[in-house]
């Protein structure tokens, strides 16, 4: 982007840009007034497949405002995505915009990843290891980076449960379809409903391996300072009942 | 939801192109369109340039219709002075230098002008420029490149 005769211009040409403010009304407003265009003034003489194709629209413009309404109570506060497209949630960094690269090759384990009993699990972190019901006993436990992450594995699903949500325990870059804002069990939750990729970011001084790989369908939620990602169900239903089922 | 997400980068996109007061208008139009036109948006592409380009072209409508882009410009260009935000050091030159620059902005020739706004007030990448022009990558290349020059010519000899 740096062009070998940049003599700051460019960067200040930049800064120039981020001062310029342009007054944009609130997102609610302009969602508003577009659907009151959509569903207005259509002209009399509109040819017949005009009109079907604006009942199509005011169904999915419906359906849009609900997901409006969601994205507007959590996932984009004030609406500023455009600009803002780093969101953090749950100890999860969700950076939204183009679909990022699709990690090749075979994934490393996490940092420190060792297999242990349930039981040892519990003995091993600091914070309550709880499994959900719906899923029943996990076929594999594994516990990372000296403690701060517990997966629990069952085919096709995967629990991952981490401590500390204030820091940026993964990163996640994803493209359409966008997160959905959800609660789950009454705690606010994001639901991912497409593949993305997925980094974990090592606690600081525990080794610089990198782990990067493409992620299934996840839902990311908390409860108290605990992160959870379900990983793995296809639907944000079949998500939210096992995460309702932690005991 | 694409409202909420899209609308403050459409605002900025049709004052900054020179809509002027009418950006409100020029997104609201925009919207509309792509919405009818969602089918024929192919979802693995990405939106924000899909609906930059609409924002783009139903400026351009609005500018060429009224015959008075420069004036829409300038209106959207004399706010600045205001508005640059407090900055502790040295307020007046930096306010002062910017207000140049800006004033050259809006003296490019519009295509260039056109790029310039895209790549650097906007921050797109080249080939997004490219989608939200309509102009082949080298196209944009050029253009940027001209406008840069241009500028530079500008700004030193103001400051000489």
């Amino acid at each position: 982007m740096i062009s070998p005769e940049d003599d700051g211009l460019e960067a200040e040409l930049r800064a120039l840009g981020l001062s310029l403010d342009v007054p944009t009304p609130p997102p609610a407003d302009v969602a508003a007034s577009v659907r009151a265009r959509l569903e207005g003034s259509l002209p009399h003489d509109a040819p017949a497949p005009v009109r079907r194709a604006r009942r199509r629209v005011r169904r999915w413009v419906a359906t849009g405002v609900a997901v409006l309404v969601a994205v507007l109570l959590g996932v984009t506060p004030q609406g500023q995505a455009a600009v803002q497209r780093v969101l953090r949630f749950a100890g999860v960094e969700l950076r939204i915009g183009d679909p990022a690269p699709v990690p090749s090759g075979v994934p490393s384990p996490l940092p420190g990843e060792r297999r242990v009993s349930l039981r040892e699990a519990r003995e091993a972190v600091a914070f309550p290891v709880l499994v959900p019901a719906e899923l029943g006993e996990p076929r594999d436990v594994r516990v990372s980076d000296g403690g701060r992450v517990v997966s629990l594995y069952w085919p096709g699903a995967r629990l991952d449960a981490y401590d500390g949500t204030l820091s940026v325990v993964w990163r996640k870059e994803l493209g359409p379809p966008w997160p959905d804002d959800v609660t789950v069990s009454g705690e606010p939750g994001t639901w991912i409903p497409g593949r993305h990729s997925l980094t974990y970011i090592p606690r600081q001084g525990s080794g610089t391996r990198t782990y990067d790989r493409l992620a299934a369908p996840t839902l990311i939620w908390q409860v108290d300072a605990i992160g959870y990602r379900l990983e793995g169900p296809k639907t944000f239903e079949q998500a939210r009942r096992i995460a309702a089922s932690l005991r | 939801m694409l409202v909420t997400r899209y609308s403050a980068v459409a605002h900025r996109t049709a004052a900054l192109l020179g809509a002027g007061d009418e950006a409100e208008d020029v997104v609201q139009e925009a919207f509309v369109k792509a919405f009818r036109h969602l089918k024929g948006f192919r979802r693995e592409a990405a939106f924000r340039p899909w609906l930059l380009r609409i924002v783009a072209n139903e400026t351009h409508t609005l500018t060429r219709a009224r015959g008075r882009r420069a004036d829409l410009v300038t209106k959207a260009g004399a706010q600045p002075e205001t508005r640059v935000p407090d900055d502790p050091e040295g307020v007046a030159i930096t306010t002062d230098r910017r207000t140049r620059l800006l004033q050259a902005v809006q003296g490019l020739p519009e295509r260039e002008r056109e790029a310039v706004v895209c790549r650097y007030f906007l921050q797109l990448s080249e080939a997004e420029t490219a989608e939200v022009l309509g102009w082949p990558l080298g196209t944009v290349k050029s253009r940027t490149f001209r406008g840069l020059a241009r500028l530079r010519e500008e700004v030193d000899r103001d400051l000489a």
